[in-house]
């Protein structure tokens, strides 16, 4: 038996199972992906097998006029290839030889006599498009779930089985490239107006229709790009052009730090003028050069760790997670109001609640503009959203929250104010309706204190912007039950956010961790390195934003609130850097005042201004030694006085993982993904190298001669058990 | 004319709950609303605040003059947008100016057959949303572009195009006339004006007094209990969501109503737009329910509606609509108009209100019409004490909730035993309404 190299997976079927072949008319094959160990067909090992097998008997078989390759279901095709087989291999030659010979197999594909004809729906990313570019015709299912695209970049590697060479092809140069650089999934109708399909149809009609063609009853008529394919796509100086283009916008976004977007770059320019046999070649070592690489795996298990992630507070056979319906928000804040949004938006009835009318409308406004907005780009239908501005109602009265199934406050972070306002909604909801605080800084079991069953009280703490950031910390306090976190999880999971249990710690993870990180940051900066330095290494470390400007977006009060509090409950290793007092005053918080580190010049009409740095920093800057600091060494610091708590975090299970850490630096701080979060990253250096150079830092003379500078970097208990039994965090 | 007491047998009817939009000038800041939307927010608004499952409504009623044409039975279209399941069912109904109470009625008399008991009843109007409709010639002219086939016949069909075809028809206007008398609402107001011998001065003054009133209203925060601060669709960014009626003017005077020509009958008629009522955009909605469900459902009504009528009349003569139907509410009640603590009758014209004023107390004519005595002396002290639609506006189809409303509300702010509240409809109809003070 040929194994392809591919591992196969544990539950692989007999040689057979996975792949059969209708004959449901005279001249008419029907080519049908239907693995019985998956839920939705994955191009693995045993698939691969099959399917070859499959297309050897079509090859054979006389008399054919059309063959249609279908899903087990309209909207069920097929997820691209086996990610997990991917990630398990680490020999160059073994991943060389795997995308050849699957190749080869989507080149007998395309060279087959009859029509074929891929009948494809719901998500059809990756291989399971390249296989149906492999076809004559791809007929798509219109609905909803349909997404198609060539996301391999997204995951440190390119699309290897044709893509970069059958995608320009059909669509041109320009549009291929901006789907394989972007990763994006384009629903049926984008892809049909692009000529990434070539016909859409209603899921149930999906086989009829595609059988139709592949009889030749029916010809779609093809999108022809016209003289764009001669004055674009056949044009030298025009390729050169877009090509150079997009490796600027590719490093400006990356600088330099993920390799696949440039790869497939160079595979993109040349594709129109190569074969794709030729091309193969070229995909192959590509694939081969990026699949091993650390940043490719890193960018795989961050992928893996958060469709985990996804899975909590599912359906289990213990565990049912509630229905929630209509939930209650307190506080029109931007929190709050961006909380309320993302609940309306998913389908929840919420009421919004506040004191005050101007922030109300405010949050009207908002939520009906963002709605408009899709609206226009055709993500949603008139219909929807009506009902999803229906969805948001405000009130200047805490009433009608009675049949609330749960309720979230982001209110003044304070203690009394807090609890009042539980205490106050206590009494006109049900005893199970969740109460869900957004707190960022104050401790959900002492929120629970007093609340009527308090075991429904649970921290819900979503990151700013609620709309953009992609994590939501669920706090668990002393008292709450399990089945309320879970189903808060399953509802953060609905409203598309990645959910992570963490324990009712100050800070609880992220800012926990943000909290030492931001305070190097202010440090380095009063000893006198350049606040551009400190940010443009932050940011060619791979961070979203340097600690500065990030400093900026939280609010400079807001960040001297939270490390009072941390300091509070950590003691001295947490002991915060005076040096900013003197910048700080009600005009100058950051962005929300306009000024900070950086000066935010007023947006005049539609043009954006760019941020700049203020010109009067150096007055604040107690001394210029600190600038003499090396590069590695200022990133040391930043970094190390993250990963060193984080270490402490894990210690204490304020998650229950290292994966699960991992995953909550990624979404919730935008740490590194390439570097695979902050443990991944950790696991890189070693744990030696850790230890010795944390301990270097804390010898440091303006380190240890400060309060609480060697408690900082005193490597955590865990770390230096880890150095000396050369462990790792993950295997 | 009918007419029914419902304090004898079978359960006791109670408006368990009300709420309303503020009543917004036409064209204005409800410029762009949307029907559907302003009538399910409101719904979902006071679902929300009696704290009532939306599974336990029987059915949605909403009464609507002009549904938008893209929601015909703009009842459904409410109760689903408001949350109500999909399993309830819902109607429209309509009677012209008293569709808002025609939703409460139905509801009365759905449960008082047996259907259900609790009950869900709309008001609403957005007139901003009355169209201007294409002309027959404009119909025909793009059906003739439509049918050409040849070229030839093409340009034949564009060359018949006249600039006297794109005349549109005024929905508002064709919607405010009735079909069988040929009059618009106006000019029947000028009828009874004439027929009573009513002056210009006299409908000023009236309209001055509603504007005060309103005003004084307004100032108190008397009808901040009964409105619902709403943000129009498509209201621009910064804009604030209105939380008051915004037809009532501050600035009015005897002398700037005097200023204004006649609009109906030029130039010597005495009916102008400043004594009649406004074009407004509204929604009102009501829990209608009997006694023993609204307990259950731990509820504190605001009323108990121990009768109504409907009654009939010349068209021509609408605006005397509310006498023939207050006398029937007000016999099957078993009371007297002096028995009422508070009055509302709906300020169409002020022309039409001072001739029901007359006829109430006018003998002669309470036998002729009637065939009995005359009701009695219209106390317009106790009559519309907060204004009424000559300042607050009338939106068609709400107004009636309004109205029901408005009343329920003033039984306890003025500590009365009984209200009344009636007014006349467009086609030459009446209704009216006797509320008793529930507990």
């Amino acid at each position: 038996m040929e194994t392809y190299g591919l591992p196969f997976p544990e539950n692989a079927p007999d040689p057979g199972a996975c792949v059969r072949i209708e004959r449901p008319e005279a001249g008419l094959a029907v080519v049908v992906l239907d693995p019985p160990h998956r839920s939705l067909a994955v191009l693995d090992a045993p698939l691969i097998r099959d399917l070859e097998a499959a297309v050897t008997e079509l090859e054979n078989t006389h008399g054919l006029d059309g063959i249609v390759f279908a899903g087990a279901e309209p909207l069920k095709f097929a997820a691209g290839a086996d990610v997990d087989a991917i990630e398990s291999i680490t020999s160059r030659e073994a991943l060389f030889e795997i995308v050849m010979q699957v190749h080869a197999l989507f080149g007998r594909i395309a060279k087959l006599r009859p029509r074929t004809v891929a009948a494809v729906g719901g998500p059809v990313p990756g291989g399971a498009f390249e296989l149906s570019l492999s076809c004559d015709f791809i007929v798509a299912a219109d609905d909803k779930k349909t997404k198609i695209g060539l996301p391999e970049t997204m995951l440190g590697i390119i699309p290897g089985w044709g893509g970069t060479h059958r995608l320009p092809r059909r669509i041109g140069l320009p549009a291929a490239t901006q789907a394989i650089l972007t990763g994006r999934l384009y629903p049926a109708r984008s892809a049909l107006k692009l000529g990434m399909i070539d016909r859409m149809t209603q899921p149930e009609r999906l086989l009829a229709v595609a059988s139709k063609i592949a009889l030749g009853h029916e010809t779609p008529k093809r999108k022809e790009r016209g003289w764009k394919r001669w004055a674009v796509d056949r044009n030298p100086l025009a390729v050169g052009l877009i090509m150079r283009k997009s490796r600027e916008m590719v490093l400006s976004k990356t600088r330099g730090n993920y390799p696949a977007p440039l790869r497939a770059i160079d595979l993109l320019a040349e594709s129109l003028t190569t074969s794709v046999e030729a091309g193969a070649r070229k995909e192959a070592e590509a694939i081969a050069d990026l699949g091993p690489s650390s940043v490719c795996k890193a960018l795989i298990s961050i992928f893996h760790a958060s469709e985990e992630a996804k899975k909590l507070g599912r359906k289990t056979e213990d565990f049912t997670p509630r229905r929630i319906q209509r939930a209650g928000v307190l506080g029109a804040g931007v929190m709050g109001a961006g909380i309320a949004s993302s609940f309306a938006d998913r389908g929840v009835g919420t009421r919004l609640f506040d004191l005050a009318s101007g922030p109300l409308d405010t949050a009207l406004h908002n939520h009906r503009k963002e709605i408009a907005k899709r609206l226009k780009r055709r993500r949603l239908q008139r219909h929807e959203a009506l009902a999803a501005s229906d969805r948001l109602d405000t009130t200047r009265e805490m009433i009608g929250f009675g049949n609330a199934d749960l309720i979230i406050e982001a209110v003044a972070e304070r203690l009394d104010v807090k609890q009042s306002v539980f205490q106050q909604l206590a009494e006109q909801v049900s005893p199970e309706c969740i109460l869900a605080t957004n707190t960022s800084s104050l401790s959900v079991t002492e929120i629970a204190a007093g609340v009527p069953h308090p075991e429904r009280v649970v921290g819900m703490h979503f990151f700013n912007p609620v709309k953009k950031m992609p994590l939501v910390e669920i706090v668990l306090g002393e008292q709450t039950s399990r089945e309320v976190a879970l189903s808060t999880a399953a509802l953060a999971v609905r409203l598309g956010k990645t959910p992570v249990l963490v324990k009712d710690v100050a800070g609880f993870l992220v800012n926990r961790l943000l909290g030492p990180y931001l305070d190097e940051a202010v440090r380095l900066f009063a000893a006198g390195v350049s606040p551009r330095r400190i940010d443009h290494l932050m940011l060619d470390f791979g961070m979203p934003m340097g600690p500065l400007r990030l400093l900026d977006e939280v609010g400079l009060d807001i960040a001297d609130h939270a490390s009072a509090s941390l300091h509070a409950a950590y003691g001295v290793r947490m002991e915060p850097c005076t040096d900013l007092d003197a910048m700080r005053s009600p005009d100058r918080l950051g962005r929300k005042t306009g000024r900070g580190f950086y000066v935010y010049p007023k947006s005049k009409g539609r043009k954006k201004q760019r941020e700049t740095l203020a010109t009067d920093l150096s007055q604040f800057q107690a001394s210029q030694d600190g600038d003499r600091m090396s590069d590695d060494d200022i990133v040391d610091r930043l970094v190390l006085s993250m990963l060193n708590e984080g270490v402490r975090a894990l210690e204490e299970q304020v998650v229950e993982s290292a994966t699960e850490l991992d995953l909550a630096t990624v979404f919730g701080m935008g740490f590194a993904p390439f570097h695979g979060g902050l443990l991944h990253y950790a696991d890189r250096m070693g744990a030696k190298a850790l230890v010795s150079k944390l301990e270097r830092i804390a010898d440091a003379a303006d380190v240890s001669g400060r309060a609480g500078g060697r408690e900082k970097f005193t490597p955590a208990a865990r770390l230096q058990e880890m150095a000396r039994n050369g462990a790792r965090f993950f295997e | 004319m009918i007419a029914r007491n419902l304090l004898e047998e079978g359960p006791k009817i109670v408006l368990a709950a009300g709420l309303r939009s503020p009543w917004v000038r036409a064209g204005g800041a409800f410029r762009y609303e949307d029907a559907g939307h302003l009538g399910a927010h409101v719904a979902r608004e006071l679902i929300a605040r009696t704290g009532i499952d939306p599974a336990e409504i029987d059915e949605v009623i909403a009464g609507s003059v002009g549904p938008p044409h893209d929601q015909a039975n703009i009842g459904r279209v409410i109760g689903l947008r408001a949350g109500v399941p999909q399993s309830v069912p819902a109607r429209t109904v309509a009677r012209n100016c008293a569709s808002g109470i025609e939703a409460v009625t139905s509801a009365i008399a759905n449960i008082r057959a047996g259907f259900g008991d609790t009950y869900l009843a709309v008001g609403v109007e957005v007139m901003s949303g009355y169209p201007l409709i294409m002309g027959h010639r404009l119909t025909g002219y793009f059906e003739g572009l439509m049918k050409a086939r040849t070229p030839m016949q093409k340009i034949g069909a564009a060359l018949r195009f006249r600039p006297s075809m794109l005349k549109p028809r005024v929905a508002l206007i064709e919607g405010l006339t009735d079909p069988v008398s040929g009059m618009i609402m106006g000019k029947t107001a000028e009828r009874l004006a004439k027929d009573w011998g009513l002056t210009r001065d006299q409908c000023d003054g009236f309209a001055m007094r509603s504007h005060e009133r309103a005003l004084e209203a307004q100032k108190s925060g008397r009808l901040d209990r009964e409105i619902l601060p709403h943000l129009a669709q498509r209201a621009k960014p910064g804009a604030r969501a209105v939380d008051a009626d915004d037809s009532v003017r501050a600035d009015q005077s005897m002398e700037r109503l005097g200023k204004l020509r006649p609009y109906f009958e030029k130039p010597d008629g005495i009916v102008t737009v400043g004594n009649s009522c406004g074009i407004t955009d509204g929604a009102a909605a009501l829990m209608v329910t009997t006694e023993k469900r609204a307990q259950e459902l731990g509820l504190t009504p605001l009323a108990r509606i121990r009768s109504f009528a409907w009654s009939g009349c010349e068209p021509e003569r609408m605006g005397l609509g509310p006498v023939y139907s207050s006398a029937g509410a007000l016999d099957a009640a078993g009371c007297s108009l002096a028995d009422m603590g508070t009055v509302e009758v709906n300020e169409a014209f002020a022309a039409q209100v001072l001739a029901c004023a007359r006829a109430f107390e006018t003998q002669s004519w309470a036998q002729k019409h009637l065939g009995r005595d005359a009701l009695g002396e219209l106390d317009l002290h106790r009559t519309n004490v907060n204004g009424g639609a000559i300042a607050l506006g009338h939106p068609v189809g709400a107004t009636g909730a309004r109205l029901l409303l408005t009343a329920a509300h003033e039984l306890q702010a003025g500590d009365h035993e009984l209200a009344l509240a009636t007014l006349c409809i467009g086609g030459g109809q009446g209704g009216a309404v006797v509320l008793e003070r529930s507990a």
